[in-house]
């Protein structure tokens, strides 16, 4: 790309003002994108800002309610236990699946065929949508006709949905199904691009294969790893298709995490003003645990993890 | 380069020409020329089979022409509240009457229809009035009954009863007693789609109109908070906590659910002996099962209650569906044809067939040519004799309460609220 974009590049250079400018891209680049961000996202983030203090039912025109909707908000029993929730289903899916994934990219990162070929097969979860997989795991799983239902020895009575434990480890358990394969392929683009010389070189000074993954693999995925975490928790903070299909936040209220009781404020009970109020929270504990990741990884100083190579 | 750019310009160009068509599709086909179009959006499942008829047949005849659009049916409500402020809004749509359009009416957004019935009387003498008079808000008429009549029945299967020595339950001793026997003989005794939420909710319904009548509901829906909190409240309540504590439901029944066919199979399949549904449950297990249905499937109201202030005839469910139309029409007219043909001996012949029960006047005369004649006969004679028909408690409250509701009837079942608790869920919620 830049020995044959170079020559070009300086015929142009005369043109423009500064030549610094010319190497990076133009201002012009990032308006479409730009664009499109206000439009989809800024926007609506400010109309469900303003909606957020209005009583809404989705007919006629929203009535200013002033702070009733956080008001009530602050008192409901099922928000404050939906953000728990939340939490903790982003917090078992990253501690789920970041192990299984490094383990499998590393694993994956390897040459030989045989691995190309079970690699290819092993990525098959990621190319079904989240609906698909959720209704599949909900056939597979049903208490009266699934697996469980004739391996009662393993599963207890058979009825994975019916208690909170069990609910949410179904949830957690597909989401890895599903999601790990996204990872493990982050995490094999990022083993391939270890230089081999690190290994070669502790090879010298007799290091073993689990050494070496703990002294040379593990350091160098650090920056791979934060940008796996922080997808795993703003997907795990926005699970929503999974409940929807296999849960509906159930037994009783038990699996209901915040993104699913948005949905059902909104478009079950239509209180757009206080699904409304429920999405701003969830954009602003997501922005904060973004920011926290970033700041205690030091993923913000864009380190580089092949210094002094 | 030039190679490369070619095909730029042709997305370029399918991205516009892309763009114009959406912009097309909002114009709507409102617009037209000379006879133009109207929309009718339907509830979709196995009875469009009659709408797609009824609308050939009007077609055939009409200037302007009704195009029939159809939701599959979880999403009906959802779809339609958000659609039906904006240019894509239907001119007539299915609902339920009572309060899942009175929000609508509330808004302004419905045509009440007594210039229609002034100019054809018939629209509204044909039906049966108690079902007619289900869909007026306020004292005018919203809704032209279309579909079946749906009481809420207590299915069973024939072969598990038969087996376990037991008959169809009279009353609610019979009931128990059964339960007693199927569970001993590991079966579970009453299928449940708590999953859905809504089939449980029919549990109350029968329950609270059996012991307090439908009295007590219609004080809590006219704003009279206290009606849950009375006596009869509390025994209703009491009763449904003994079933439940009694193992009527197995243990599961919460992530088991109707509209995956869950429930319709655990009966189908004989592993459990009762299922409490609405009629339309014929029509799922001919579907599912039609072996069953054809020889196993058994059928009878629910039991009375010894002592219980409600007439044992009484019945719950959904009196009917509605076609309702939308002020903005641009062709009343051609609508107020289109409604007429909802009493036509067409389209009550084309709804038995496929096994509903319209609730016109002439509806009598073709029950013989019903799919399923003594179904039709016995549903008939139920709602015909009926005192009372109480509207599904969803659909009489307003749509922002339904989501609570089912809720609290959930969480009661399971144990997670007491008396107490469901009692006070039902207070908060939104009468209007």
């Amino acid at each position: 790309m830049t020995t044959s974009a170079a020559p070009r590049v300086e015929r142009r250079r005369p043109v423009r003002r500064s030549g610094a400018a010319v190497a990076r891209p133009g201002f012009a680049w990032a308006v479409p994108a730009t664009l499109f961000f206000l439009l989809f996202a800024v926007v609506p983030l400010i109309l469900v800002a303003v909606l957020s203090f209005t009583s809404w039912d989705g007919l006629g025109s929203p009535e200013f309610a002033g702070l009733d909707n956080w008001r009530e908000l602050v008192h409901d029993h099922t928000m404050i236990q939906s953000l728990w929730l939340s939490v903790l289903i982003t917090v078992l899916g990253v501690v789920v699946q970041t192990p299984l994934s490094i383990l499998l990219g590393v694993w994956a990162a390897g040459r030989q065929r045989n691995r190309a070929i079970l690699s290819a097969v092993y990525f098959v979860p990621l190319l079904l949508s989240a609906t698909a997989v959720s209704i599949l795991w909900r056939a597979l799983l049903d208490p009266n006709f699934g697996v469980p239902s004739q391996a009662k020895w393993l599963f207890g009575d058979g009825n994975l949905f019916g208690h909170q434990a069990s609910a949410i480890g179904v949830l957690v358990f597909v989401g890895a199904w599903q999601y790990t394969p996204f990872h493990t392929l982050i995490y094999q683009g990022a083993a391939r691009s270890i230089p081999q010389v690190l290994y070669q070189a502790a090879e010298i000074d007799g290091a073993g294969t689990v050494r070496q993954f703990f002294h040379i693999t593990l350091p160098q995925l650090r920056n791979t790893m934060i940008t796996s975490m922080i997808l795993m928790v703003v997907g795990g903070l926005t699970t929503f298709d999974t409940v929807l299909i296999l849960t509906q936040g159930g037994p009783g209220t038990d699996t209901t995490i915040s993104a699913y009781y948005m949905y059902q404020k909104a478009f079950k009970s239509f209180d757009f003003g206080g699904g409304s109020a429920i999405a701003l929270v969830l954009v602003l504990i997501a922005t904060v645990i973004s920011l926290v990741v970033v700041k205690v990884s030091g993923y913000d100083k864009m380190r580089s993890t092949t210094e002094g190579l | 380069m030039k190679k490369r750019r070619l095909p730029r310009a042709v997305a370029g160009g399918v991205v516009l020409a892309l763009g114009l068509t959406l912009a097309a599709c909002g114009g709507g086909s409102s617009g037209g020329s000379g006879s133009g179009s109207f929309k009718v959006l339907v509830y979709g499942d196995a009875s469009n089979k009659v709408e797609k008829q009824i609308v050939d047949t009007f077609n055939k005849t009409s200037k302007v022409k009704a195009v029939l659009q159809t939701i599959p049916g979880a999403d009906y409500q959802q779809k339609l509240q958000t659609i039906i402020t904006t240019k894509q809004a239907p001119d007539v749509f299915f609902n339920w009457g009572g309060g899942s359009i009175a929000p609508f009416v509330k808004a302004g957004l419905l045509l009440p229809l007594d210039d229609f019935i002034a100019k054809d009387p018939g629209l509204k003498s044909n039906f049966l009035p108690s079902v007619f008079n289900s869909a007026a808000v306020d004292g005018k008429s919203y809704g032209v009954p279309m579909r079946g009549t749906q009481p809420v029945l207590l299915f069973n299967n024939k072969k598990v009863l038969a087996d376990a020595g037991l008959t169809e339950p009279r009353t609610w001793d019979d009931l128990l007693n059964a339960v007693k026997v199927l569970k001993a003989r590991h079966i579970t005794p009453i299928a449940l789609g708590g999953g859905d939420q809504w089939p449980t909710l029919m549990w109350y319904e029968y329950m609270y109109d059996r012991i307090a009548g439908p009295g007590l509901f219609e004080k809590a829906m006219g704003g009279d908070k206290s009606a849950w909190d009375s006596a009869d409240s509390r025994k209703a309540l009491s009763m449904l906590k003994e079933l439940i504590d009694a193992g009527a439901f197995g243990s599961n029944y919460d992530s088991v659910k109707y509209t995956d066919g869950g429930s319709v199979a655990l009966v189908a399949q004989g592993r459990a002996g009762f299922e409490l549904m609405g009629s339309w449950y014929y029509s799922q297990q001919q579907q599912d099962n039609p072996d069953f249905a054809k020889s196993g499937l058994g059928f009878s109201s629910f039991p009375t209650v010894t002592g219980g202030k409600g007439d044992p005839t009484d019945i719950v469910g959904n009196t009917n569906n509605f076609y309702s139309v939308l002020k903005k029409t641009k062709y009343p007219d051609a609508v107020a044809q289109f409604l007429k043909l909802q009493y036509s001996d067409e389209f009550v012949k084309a709804q038995m067939a496929i096994g509903n029960l319209p609730t016109t006047t002439n509806t009598v005369n073709f029950l013989d040519t019903a799919a399923i004649p003594d179904y039709s006969k016995f549903q008939y004679d139920l709602v015909k004799a009926a005192p009372s028909f109480q509207l599904s408690w969803d659909q009489a409250y307003p749509q922002t309460a339904s989501e609570a509701m089912h809720t609290a009837v959930q969480q009661f079942f399971d144990g997670k609220l007491d008396a107490d608790g469901f009692i006070k869920a039902m207070q908060a919620l939104p009468t209007s």
